[in-house]
């Protein structure tokens, strides 16, 4: 028993068939794996509530990421800073607990990572705050959020169309990314 | 049939269609980023910005310059070192050495934890201890020294210190009750201070100032590379040279050619030992040309008569002509400069160089002239503060008194004396002679081997101190040295060392030294530079002005100048003026060639050698890296028959050691030279078992006014192994080869 297919894959020969039949596979599998098997939204050693902080308290972001404006990076909040309000604030939660039990060790808390760019790419963000972006352009609606989940793709085709857009000076030199 | 698929066919495309999805899946997984942590501090350190540099002022201690260096840290990290550029010493220049203070800080053969030996002495076998049990029993050991009356019993025995360190130290002795306390270093020049203190009745270095001078005449001195302040001589020449329409002339007087005579206009190859009585030849043509006319011109001719230039040429080995020449252009060309150092000042007769270098000046009138030998301000905080440093013949003499079993303790801090002193100095016998020895150094070496406990010190990236730069910049300017970075390991400085074991002694030191820490002890000091300021003296003053001290790193005040008289100056002179013959070690047909071994700018006295930036700098001279070799001039090699990488064998009266030869054009046929640093057997993974140590076959010659050790008066004999080794050096050849390189007609010579 035989089945008909495409008359313009008749000219291939079979094994080529088998090939490309493997590789259309092969993308599938990379697409399923990035969109359905890719932690945009990590659980955290901490339960933070940045709907709390920032949406529910309206905290501004730099109170606790100091550097945004001023270095590359714009920094958790140590410990100690923490420590600062939760010393009186809500200090009976499981969560503070935690919080005050890693200040008592004198030990960092391990957040991970949500946003992050390879080591080959130099982001700053002092240069997108002077650009007068709102944190949410690119983090989204981070005072909604409980837990962190990452907006953006952070691929280069995601910054240099918003570069481009934006027309930005030397935007799309390489040696402005790429140091 | 192609067309068609059949069963089988489809089962191979449902086949390729998974396992092409199960590796596309595989490898998205694979490439994806692992998780990254985002570490918060803890605690928020002041300064601190990540990705943004912090750069702090201190002072450099890598040589005894005293250079104001600026220190790039990141995240708490040192990364770079760069010149202060606010402080006058080296104007934002630093060394390659001064660079290499990294290689300090990050040395990977730090001692990280006290230690107490565990097998026999000198066995290097050490266990790890804490600070409080190191600390007690040192304190329980000289406390009871202190109740017994029996204090003097206690050495304490220093490398070269900068700063109030120096007071620090001197301070905790004599409060046990101590007088037995000597800084030593191998580079010390005691003959140039011996020679300024008979010329000009002070114990510090005058200002040597090249900057504005039209006419330098060194003899020795390599000012480029390791004399007194290099940086700042640097810095100098340049100026002296290009900085100004009229480029200043330059002659270096030297057996053997260092980096300053490659750069002079001449290059005059004086006997070792016999630049002195060159010196007084060119005095005696000044004088007897009528170009000196000041009123003491008779008793200078008187003085002078028996060194016309004719009379010492052959013993200096430099024609009469060009002797009168030299002196009439000195004497002529204003303002000049004479400079003494290197050889001339470690030969056996180096202080009395020295005076007759000194003497040119004052007859060519450059003394307390711009251009000249410019005097730097005193005070009480500028003589507490400046370096004090024995001569051999003092080492010798505590060495003796160790040997004598008068020692029940000796502290030995950051300081190698059985590398730099010659085998006569006899310094392994010495110690271990001793009951008790504590050290205290960053690094294991050859002589902290020999200690019992040691206690592992800061790196001077990491510890407060301070610093008087000698010799001056001709105005009064002291430095601060404050921590650029947390320390790395369980260490702590020496001051804070000091005074833990002060409190631990107890009875009155607590009173007489009531500092709990060597930032206090040293902010402390420098309130005698705010009170003797002009100005408010409020508490609140003070903090303004340390702050802002700190800050810069530096502090320096322009005072008047400093008058002198020339004429007792003068005095003195002709009273010290007779230069002996130099002495050597070895008669000359069993040890036919002087052995001159010369301080790099890449090791200093080998302190540098456990830097692997240093190990990797060639040689400016010669291009050779990684390893000792032994200069010789093409002639004596040809008569020996040695070619270069021949390994020789140099012996002298004190003993021998192995190294390869390198043919080297400037230098007298009977001299050969040897690099110092090299040749450590002890010293941490870069420096050990690496080339030979030329101070292990110095004999004890010393200076016959001073005391210093006569470094330069050694004669050896070289004799051939047989063995030949590559010599690992970075340039081809130094022929010309038809290249016509200097943009000269070739004339086919070399």
């Amino acid at each position: 028993m035989s089945i008909s297919v495409l008359d313009a894959l008749e000219h291939f020969k079979k094994p080529t068939l088998v090939i490309l039949v493997g590789l259309a596979g092969f993308v599938a599998g990379i697409w399923i794996n990035s969109t359905y098997y890719n932690d945009t939204s990590p659980v955290q050693p901490v339960e933070f509530s940045h709907k709390i902080h920032a949406g529910d308290n309206e905290i501004p972001c730099q109170y606790c990421h100091v550097y945004a404006a001023r270095t590359p990076s714009a920094g958790v909040p140590s410990v100690e800073k923490c420590m600062g309000c939760h010393v009186s604030v809500a200090t009976d939660t499981p969560e503070i607990i935690k919080v005050a039990q890693y200040y008592a060790d004198q030990q960092p808390i391990p957040w991970i990572k949500v946003y992050d760019v390879p080591d080959f790419v130099h982001f700053t963000h002092k240069r997108h705050i002077k650009a007068d972006l709102e944190c949410q352009q690119c983090h989204g609606p981070v005072e909604t959020m409980d837990r962190i989940t990452r907006q953006q793709p952070l691929r280069m085709p995601w910054c240099v169309e918003c570069h481009t857009r934006e027309e930005v000076e030397n935007g799309r030199d390489c040696w402005t990314c790429h140091k | 049939m192609s067309n068609k698929i059949n069963r089988r066919d489809f089962l191979k495309f449902i086949g390729a269609g998974t396992v092409g999805a199960g590796a596309g899946f595989l490898a998205a997984d694979v490439s994806k980023m692992s998780t990254e942590f985002l570490l918060p501090q803890v605690n928020l350190p002041e300064d601190y910005s990540p990705g943004i540099a912090t750069w702090y002022n201190t002072v450099c201690t890598q040589c005894q310059a005293g250079c104001g260096i600026s220190v790039r840290t990141r995240e708490g990290r040192a990364k770079k070192i760069e010149g202060n550029p606010a402080h006058p010493v080296n104007q934002g220049r630093v060394c390659a050495l001064g660079q290499a203070g990294l290689n300090v800080l990050y040395n990977p053969d730090r001692i990280k934890t006290p230690l107490l030996r565990d097998g026999e002495r000198g066995s290097g076998s050490f266990t790890s201890i804490g600070w409080d049990e190191a600390l007690t029993t040192i304190s329980a050991v000289l406390g009871t020294l202190k109740i017994q009356e029996k204090a003097d019993n206690a050495y304490l025995l220093s490398g070269g210190v900068n700063g109030h360190l120096h007071d620090l130290l001197a301070l905790f002795m004599s409060q046990i009750g101590s007088k037995n306390y000597l800084q030593y270093e191998f580079s010390h020049p005691a003959n140039l201070y011996a020679a300024n203190k008979i010329c000009f009745d002070e114990d510090a270095l005058p200002y040597y100032d090249m900057r504005n001078s039209k006419y330098l005449l060194s003899f020795g001195a390599d000012y480029l590379g390791t004399w007194l302040s290099p940086v700042h001589y640097s810095v100098s020449y340049g100026h002296m040279r290009q900085g100004t329409d009229h480029r200043g002339k330059c002659v270096q007087v030297e057996p053997r050619m260092s980096l300053s005579g490659a750069n002079a206009d001449e290059w005059v190859e004086a006997r070792p030992g016999s630049e002195g009585l060159l010196a007084l030849a060119m005095a005696h043509a000044i004088v007897e040309n009528g170009l000196y006319s000041g009123a003491d011109a008779g008793d200078w001719k008187a003085a002078l008569n028996a060194y016309s230039p004719a009379s010492v040429a052959e013993k200096c080995g430099i024609e009469a002509e060009r002797i009168e020449r030299i002196a009439t252009e000195f004497a002529s060309v204003g303002p000049s400069l004479a400079i003494a150092g290197g050889s001339a000042c470690a030969s056996s007769n180096g202080t009395a160089n020295a005076v007759a270098v000194n003497a040119l000046n004052y007859l060519g009138g450059n003394i307390g002239e711009p251009g000249g030998i410019l005097f730097n301000s005193s005070g009480a905080f500028w003589d507490s503060a400046r370096p004090v440093q024995t001569t051999y013949t003092d080492m010798l003499a505590m060495l003796d008194s160790l040997r004598a079993g008068q020692a029940e303790a000796l502290i030995m801090h950051d300081t190698n004396p059985a590398f730099t002193l010659p085998p006569a100095a006899q310094f392994a016998e010495a110690i271990n002679a001793v009951p008790y020895v504590v050290g205290m150094s960053s690094f294991m070496n050859e002589t902290m081997a020999m200690a019992d406990i040691i206690l592992p010190i800061d790196t001077y990236l990491e510890a407060w101190g301070d610093s008087v730069p000698d010799p001056g910049v001709g105005f009064a300017v002291a430095s601060i040295a404050q921590p650029t970075v947390k320390r790395l390991y369980d260490t702590r400085s020496a001051g804070d060392i000091i005074l833990a074991l002060a409190h631990q002694i107890g009875g009155e030191l607590p009173t007489t030294m009531p500092w709990t820490s060597m930032e206090m002890y040293i902010k402390d000091m420098w309130r005698e530079i705010y009170e003797n300021k002009e100005g408010d003296k409020s508490e609140d003053g003070f903090e303004d002005f340390w702050r802002s001290a700190l800050e810069a790193g530096v502090w320096g005040e322009r005072p008047s100048p400093v008058a002198r008289t020339s004429k007792s100056m003068g005095r003195s002179m002709l009273a010290a003026l007779d230069v002996p013959e130099p002495a050597f070690a070895g008669n000359e047909s069993e040890y036919p060639f002087s052995l001159q071994p010369y301080l790099t700018m890449t090791f200093q006295d080998g302190k540098a050698a456990n830097l692997p930036w240093m190990q990797e700098l060639p040689d400016p001279l010669t291009s050779v890296v990684y390893n000792s070799w032994v200069e010789l001039n093409p002639k004596t090699a040809g008569e020996l028959g040695v070619k270069e990488g021949d390994v020789l064998v140099v012996e002298s009266v004190a003993g021998r050691i192995e190294a390869p030869a390198f043919i080297y054009q400037a230098i007298r046929p009977d001299v050969v030279a040897m690099p110092i640093g090299q040749g450590h057997t002890n010293y941490g993974r870069y420096a050990s078992d690496r080339g030979a140590n030329p101070m292990s076959i110095l004999a004890a010659e010393t200076d016959n006014s001073s005391g210093a050790l006569a470094w330069s008066a050694t004669r050896v004999r070289i004799s051939k192994t047989g063995r030949r080794v590559h010599v690992i050096k970075t340039d081809g050849t130094t022929r010309d080869l038809g290249r016509n390189i200097l943009g000269q007609s070739n004339t086919g010579h070399a």
